[in-house]
């Protein structure tokens, strides 16, 4: 979850999300050597007394200055597009979640071997215990194993939601009548969090997201269990 | 006794010529600047943390910790 006062992005826990990060980084340093030239430029037209405005021909300057964005946006685009593929790679999920977006909660189904099927609602602000993170714990969260690749169905029962852990680098959007799916693997055990991203009516704010990443023995312990319990 | 004559053309060109390097070499530095402060130290930290990972240990303080739902701590 975010820090706070935080500004940047949260720590990477997948291996996508660390891709996005240094691309992020890749395209600043672009933007800051741009913005510190048009900077210096601007500077240096306010302080001239050389004020003539009839300039004819700049034919040079013309082609310096769409030469050198082109081959600046040809800079961005390789690692941008390498991203993408990246995440579109084929990657054979051990674990297929479906995450049903609802006015105003989620609802998970594990349905690869049983039928388990939960609903996910925000602890409200007043039940919490210490510790607890207001506005993003839930009462069930998404346990899935660690360090194994699992692909998530998208789609919402009725209105539009997004589903989005930013530390994953998933965001993908409810869309009823209609299955997204999304994939990740995550590269540590922990606790992530993440929030609807769909304005979806009042309680859009209250509908957070849970992933609790586990090793494998532990997540079919957690499995049998809510099985059992179901 | 006759004043040397101004300059009277190149004006721009020669503000220019002193500017224009300043402005790309103050930019160039800017992004080198931001890949050698921010960009490296950052991809070396997440090499760092990788690097010397044990996540069965670094799991087994998070559920002693207690922040696991589908975990208990040991004790309990």
């Amino acid at each position: 979850m975010a820090h706070p006062s935080q500004l940047g992005f949260q720590d990477a826990a997948s291996p996508i999300m660390e891709e996005l990060l240094h691309f992020h980084d890749h395209a600043l340093m672009i933007v800051f050597l741009i913005s510190t030239l048009v900077l210096y430029i601007i500077v240096a037209m306010v302080t001239t007394k050389l004020t003539n405005k009839f300039i004819l021909d700049s034919q040079e300057i013309e082609i310096i200055w769409t030469l050198l964005p082109a081959i600046i946006l040809i800079l961005i685009a390789l690692p941008s597009l390498r991203i993408l593929y990246l995440m579109d790679e084929i990657n054979d999920p051990h674990l297929t979640i479906k995450a049903m977006g609802h006015q105003w909660y989620w609802s998970y189904e594990y349905t690869d071997y049983e039928d388990l099927g939960f609903d996910s609602y925000m602890i409200p602000t007043q039940d919490l215990t210490p510790g607890q993170f207001r506005l993003l714990e839930t009462d069930h969260r998404m346990v899935i194993p660690v360090e194994s690749p699992i692909r998530v169905l998208v789609s919402a029962e009725d209105v539009l939601h997004s589903w989005a852990v930013p530390s994953l680098g998933v965001k993908m959007d409810a869309v009823p009548g209609r299955l997204n799916q999304t994939a990740f693997i995550t590269s540590r055990p922990g606790v992530f969090y993440g929030q609807c991203s769909e304005i979806c009516g009042a309680n859009h704010s209250f509908m957070p997201i849970v992933v609790e990443a586990v090793p494998l023995e532990y997540f079919e312990n957690w499995s049998f269990l809510m099985l059992q319990d179901a | 006794m006759s004043l040397a004559k101004p300059m009277m053309r190149g004006l721009l060109a020669k503000r220019l010529r002193f500017h224009l390097p300043i402005a790309f070499g103050l930019s160039f530095v800017a992004a080198i600047a931001f890949k050698y402060m921010v960009t490296e130290p950052r991809k070396q930290a997440y090499a760092d943390f990788y690097k010397q990972y044990d996540s069965v240990k670094e799991f087994n303080a998070m559920r002693e910790a207690g922040i696991f739902q589908s975990v208990r701590p040991s004790g309990e």
